[in-house]
C-alpha cells in the first residue's frame, strides 16, 4: 500500500465526520486531496491576505488552485502559473525536472491559452560536491529535453547555488501563456451532466506523489513516487488541447494527485461517478487504488457535454492518442469510484475538499550576529567575483532552445531581465527573484526586497510590473521557528505587491523542504514579475567614454548581503524603502524612452561590484570614484561597494546630467566613466585587473560541470 | 494543414521546419522519415520541386534518403543554442542562387547536428554554409558540434533540395533577431530567384 502522510488527528477527524473507517482507497483518496501540495492546509489561511484583485486581473486565484490571467490589451491575456518539482527533482534530477515544464506547460494549457514561455530559477548545493554537479547537469538536461521537444522556450530564470540546497535542491518552473480573454475556460465543471473525459494513459509512475511532496524526503526508495516525462505525448496534448479548448466545459490537467484529485475538484462541490475500469491503462493489471492516485503525467480531464464526446476524442485519435469517457458529475454532492460495478470510493465531496485548516504557532528564531571582521577590499571583490552565483549561466541556456517560436527579444544572458513579443506587437518582460540569505535573516524585509527587486528587474529593460506569481518554499510548517519565517515572508510579499500595484494572481506553497538531518533550508520564497514595455525598450550595450551614473542611496546595511554570506553576519539588515524603488524604476523607464540610458542595471545581490561586473565582461574597463557615491556610512568603502540596500541603479549614460537633474526625487550622482582599458576596474587610485574573474566568469560552469 | 493530409500535387515547394517530430524518439527524424508523408515528399524532391529542411526538418531529409550523409549528435553531447557565423559555399541552390552575401549570421538549435559523409569528396561537392568566423574563416575552432568540415548545410546536386541546422526563420525579424540582422531573410527571397 501507498505510504500515508495524514496525521494521527486528521485519521480521526475523518473517522468522525465519515462514521465509518474509510476503506484503503478511501484513505487513499483523502490522503492525497488533504496533502498539503493539494490542499493548501497549513497556508491557505495567510494566502487569502494576498491582494488578488486590480484593473488587468482578469482571473485571480480561484482557491489558490489555477493560473492567473493579466490583460495585457487589445482582447488578450496573458496566464502566469509558478510551479516547482523539488523533491521529484532530488531522486530524478532528469524526470523531475522534465515533468515540471510538463506539469506548468498543462497548467497553462488547461486554461485554453497557448504557453508561449518558460523561466527556470534552479538553486542547487556546491558544486565541490558530485553529487550536486549531477544533480545540476540533470535537471538543466532534463528540463531542455522537454522544453525543447514541445517548443516552448525557456527565455530565462536564475541559477544559485547554496549548501543549504544539498539535499533538497529547488527547481522552480514558470510558465506564460497567451490566450484571448474571452476564451478562456474554467477548470471548474458547472453543471451535472457533463461527461468526464480522460485523455492519455494511466501507468504506475507516480503514485502518491503529492503526498510524498508533502512530507520530507526519507531517503528511502521513493522512486515510485517519480514521474517519467514524454515530451511527444506532452506536444499532442498541448496541440489537441487547444485544438478542442472551444468545444469543452472545463479543462483540468491531472497532476498532484492524479484522477482522484483531479476529478474532486473539477467537481468542485458537485458529485461525480467515475468508471475505474474505463481508465485508458498503460499495463493492464493496475489495482483500482493505483488507478485512483497514479500521477502519470501527460494526462487531460475534461468536462463535455454529451454530445460532443465523440467530436472531442476524434481530435485524439487522429494521433492515435488514447480519449475515454469515463463518467460524468452528478446533483448529489457525493464522489463515486467505482470497479467492476463496485464503489471503490465513495466520499462526501464536502470531506475531501475541506481538510482541517491549520495556523502554526510561531517563533522569531534568535539571530547571532557577529562583530565586523577586518576585510579586504581587492580580496573581496575577488572572492566575490568568483563565486558561481555570478559566473555566466551560458552553460545552462545554451541547453535550452530559448528562440522556439521566433518571439524572443531579450534572450538570456542578455540583460536582468527577458523580453518576448506578445501576439499583439506589445512587450512582455518576465523575471523571478529570491534572496535566501536575507530570508534568514529577516523573513519580511526579505519578502518586500524581491518584490522591489524584481521590480527593477523589470524596469531595466524598460518595462513596468503589472502582477506576480509567487512560490513560497520553506521547511516543516509544524516548527514555530519555519512557520514564523513564511508568516514574515508572505506579509512582506503581500505588501510591496499592493504597493507596487501587482497583484498575485497565482502561486504555490511547498513546505517540508528540509536536509537529511531534519534541517529546513533557508526561507526560499520566490516571485516571478510579468510587466509591460509601455513605449521603447532598452537592450543594452556598452561604450567606450559612457559616464556611470548611480540612482539611490546606499546605506550601511549588511546584514544578508553576500558580503556577509562569504565573512559571516555582522551589521543591520536592510530596509526596503519601496517609495525609492517605484521613483528610480520610474526614472529608468523615463530615461529609457528618452534614449538618455545605454545600460542599465539594479544593485542587487553583491552590491556595486556585481553589478559593474557586466559592464567588464564585455571587455571594457571602469574608472570609479567612490566618493561621488552617495551613501549614509561617510567613507566606508565596505559599504559602498557592497550595500545591497534597495531602490539603486547604476546606468550607463552619455547625458549624465540629465539624471542628475531629475525631478522624481530620486539621489543621483556621477561616481565614473567606462573606458577601454580591458578588464581594469579602477577604484579610486588602486586598479584591479580582474582578466582572472573574467576568464573564471565564462568558462567556470563548462569547467566544473563538464571538464571542458 | 495536417501533415497526414498532405497532398503533393497541390504545391511546388515544401518546407519541413524545425521541432521534434515524434519526440525525434530512436534518433532525430528517423520517425518521420519512414511516414507516408516524407514519401509523398520524396516524390517532389524527384519531380524537381523545392523541398527545403531546416533542423529537425534537415535530419527528416538525411534519415529519408533525400540528402546524402548522416547528422550524428554534437561532439558535446548536449543541446547546443547559439548565434554562429557561417560561410557560403555553393551559390547554385534553391536558396542561394545568386547570393550577394558570403558570410551571414544565424543561430543552430539542435543535439543531433554533426554533419558527416563517408566520402569526404562528396561531402565537399554538396555543401553550402560551412560553420565559420566573422570574418569567413573556416575553422575547427569555430565547428559548434564537430561536424565534417564545418558543414552546416548540403543540398542534392541539383540544388532543388536543401537541409540546414541553423534557422534563417529566427534570423528574419529585426525585432527578434541578435543585433537585428536578417540574413535569414536574404536566404528565403532567394527563392524568387530559383
Amino acid at each position: 500500500m501507498v505510504r500515508l502522510s495524514l496525521s494521527a488527528y486528521e485519521m480521526e477527524l475523518v473517522r468522525k465526520k465519515l462514521g465509518r473507517e474509510p476503506t484503503e482507497a478511501e484513505w487513499a483518496t483523502i490522503d492525497a486531496l488533504w496533502s498539503e501540495h493539494c490542499s493548501y492546509k497549513s497556508s491557505k489561511v495567510y494566502l487569502r491576505s494576498f491582494p488578488s484583485t486590480g484593473e488587468r486581473v482578469v482571473m485571480g486565484i480561484e482557491d489558490w488552485q489555477d493560473a492567473g490571467a493579466l490583460d495585457v490589451g487589445d482582447g488578450w491575456a496573458i496566464v502566469l502559473k509558478l510551479e516547482s518539482h523539488n523533491h521529484p527533482s532530488a531522486i530524478d534530477p532528469f524526470n523531475g525536472a522534465a515533468t515540471g515544464v510538463g506539469g506548468i506547460i498543462r497548467d497553462i494549457i488547461s486554461k485554453g491559452a497557448v504557453p508561449i514561455a518558460l523561466l527556470d530559477m534552479i538553486r542547487v548545493g556546491n558544486l565541490n560536491k558530485d553529487r550536486n554537479k549531477w544533480l545540476l547537469k540533470n535537471i538543466i538536461k532534463g528540463i531542455g529535453f522537454y522544453g525543447n521537444s514541445i517548443g516552448v522556450p525557456v527565455v530565462g530564470g536564475e541559477l544559485s547555488f547554496d549548501e543549504t540546497y544539498d539535499d533538497n535542491p529547488l527547481v522552480d518552473v514558470a510558465g506564460i501563456g497567451i490566450v484571448r480573454k474571452d476564451r478562456i475556460v474554467p477548470s471548474i465543471a458547472k453543471q451535472p451532466g457533463l461527461r468526464i473525459v480522460i485523455v492519455g494513459l494511466t501507468g504506475l509512475d507516480g503514485l502518491g506523489g503529492a503526498s510524498f511532496a508533502s512530507r520530507k524526503l526519507s531517503g528511502e526508495n521513493e522512486i515510485g513516487a517519480v514521474q517519467i516525462a514524454d515530451p511527444f505525448a506532452g506536444k499532442i496534448v498541448l496541440d489537441v488541447t487547444l485544438a478542442v479548448a472551444d468545444k469543452v466545459d472545463a479543462i483540468k490537467d491531472l497532476g498532484g494527485g492524479g484522477l482522484v484529485v483531479g476529478v474532486t475538484e473539477m467537481a468542485n462541490g458537485l458529485g461525480a461517478v467515475v468508471d475505474l475500469d474505463k481508465v485508458p491503462l498503460r499495463v493492464s493489471d493496475l489495482t483500482p487504488e493505483e488507478i485512483l492516485i497514479s500521477e502519470t503525467q501527460e494526462r487531460m480531464l475534461f468536462a463535455v457535454k454529451e454530445e460532443k464526446v465523440k467530436e472531442v476524442c476524434k481530435e485524439f485519435e487522429y494521433y492515435e492518442y488514447p480519449c475515454a469517457e469515463i463518467g460524468y458529475f452528478t446533483e448529489d454532492s457525493i464522489v463515486r469510484f467505482r470497479y467492476k460495478g463496485k464503489d471503490v470510493v465513495k466520499l462526501p465531496s464536502d470531506l475531501l475538499l475541506s481538510p482541517p485548516l491549520f495556523m502554526w504557532d510561531v517563533k522569531r528564531p534568535t539571530k547571532q550576529v557577529k562583530e565586523r571582521p577586518e576585510i579586504n577590499m581587492e580580496e573581496a571583490i575577488r572572492k566575490m567575483l568568483i563565486h558561481p552565483d555570478f559566473v555566466s549561466k551560458e552553460w545552462a541556456y545554451s541547453q535550452f532552445d530559448y528562440e522556439v517560436g521566433t518571439s524572443t527579444v531579450i534572450k538570456p544572458g542578455e540583460a536582468d531581465a527577458s523580453v518576448i513579443v506578445l501576439p499583439n506587437q506589445k512587450l512582455l518582460a518576465v523575471k523571478g527573484d529570491a534572496n535566501p540569505d536575507l530570508c534568514e535573516e529577516d523573513a519580511y524585509e526579505c519578502g518586500k526586497y524581491i518584490v522591489a527587486e524584481t521590480y527593477r528587474n523589470l524596469a531595466t529593460v524598460g518595462a513596468k510590473g503589472i502582477g506576480i506569481v509567487d512560490h513560497l518554499q520553506f521547511g516543516d510548517p509544524r516548527k514555530p521557528e519555519v512557520y514564523y519565517t513564511f508568516v514574515e515572508a508572505l506579509r512582506g510579499i503581500a505588501e510591496a505587491a499592493k504597493f507596487f500595484n501587482t497583484p498575485v494572481v497565482g502561486g504555490k506553497v511547498s513546505f517540508h523542504n528540509e536536509n537529511k538531518e531534519g534541517k529546513p533550508i533557508k526561507p526560499t520564497p520566490l516571485v516571478v514579475m510579468a510587466g509591460l514595455v509601455e513605449n521603447k525598450f532598452l537592450r543594452p550595450s556598452v561604450e567606450n567614454g559612457l559616464s556611470v551614473v548611480m540612482l539611490g542611496l546606499t546605506r550601511n546595511e549588511l546584514r544578508g548581503t553576500f558580503l556577509t554570506k562569504l565573512y559571516g553576519s555582522f551589521g543591520d539588515v536592510p530596509k526596503v524603502r519601496l517609495n525609492e524603488d517605484l521613483l528610480a524604476s520610474e526614472l529608468i523607464i523615463q530615461g529609457i524612452n528618452e534614449g538618455k540610458v545605454k545600460f542599465a542595471k539594479d544593485v542587487g545581490r553583491g552590491g556595486l561590484v556585481t553589478a559593474l561586473f557586466p559592464i567588464l565582461i564585455k571587455d571594457f574597463g571602469l574608472e570609479i570614484q567612490t566618493r561621488q557615491i552617495k551613501t549614509d556610512a561617510g567613507d566606508d568603502l565596505l559599504v559602498k561597494l557592497f550595500s545591497e540596500s534597495s531602490g539603486r541603479f547604476v546606468v550607463l549614460t552619455d547625458d549624465p546630467e540629465w539624471f542628475i537633474r531629475n525631478k522624481k526625487g530620486v539621489v543621483a550622482s556621477i561616481i565614473g566613466k567606462v573606458n577601454s582599458e580591458s578588464h581594469v576596474l579602477k577604484i579610486d587610485e588602486k586598479s584591479l585587473d580582474l582578466s582572472q574573474e573574467v576568464e573564471n566568469y565564462h568558462h567556470y560552469l563548462y569547467k566544473v560541470i563538464e571538464n571542458d | 494543414m495536417k501533415f497526414k493530409d498532405f497532398d503533393p500535387d497541390k504545391y511546388k515547394a515544401v518546407v519541413l521546419p524545425g521541432g521534434f517530430s515524434f519526440g525525434d524518439y530512436l534518433r532525430a527524424g528517423s520517425i518521420a522519415a519512414s511516414t507516408e508523408t516524407m514519401k509523398k515528399v520524396k516524390q517532389m524532391a524527384d519531380e524537381g520541386k523545392v523541398v527545403i529542411g531546416i533542423c529537425n526538418g534537415f535530419q527528416i531529409l538525411v534519415e529519408g534518403g533525400l540528402l546524402e550523409g548522416a547528422l550524428l549528435p554534437n561532439l558535446n553531447l548536449r543541446f547546443i543554442s547559439k548565434w554562429v557565423y557561417l560561410k557560403v559555399g555553393r551559390k547554385d541552390t534553391v536558396l542561394t542562387k545568386g547570393f550577394e552575401k558570403d558570410i551571414i549570421k544565424m543561430p543552430i538549435a539542435h543535439a543531433e547536428g554533426r554533419y558527416y559523409h563517408s566520402d569526404a569528396e562528396r561531402a565537399k561537392r554538396l555543401a553550402v554554409l560551412y560553420y565559420a568566423g566573422q570574418d569567413g574563416t573556416v575553422d575547427e575552432k569555430y565547428n559548434p558540434n564537430g561536424s565534417l568540415f564545418n558543414i552546416a548545410s548540403v543540398a542534392n546536386e541539383e540544388g532543388n533540395v536543401i537541409g540546414m541546422m541553423p534557422h534563417p526563420e529566427r534570423a528574419s525579424f529585426k525585432l527578434t533577431s541578435l543585433d537585428g540582422v536578417t540574413d535569414g531573410l536574404l536566404l528565403f527571397r532567394g527563392l524568387r530567384k530559383w
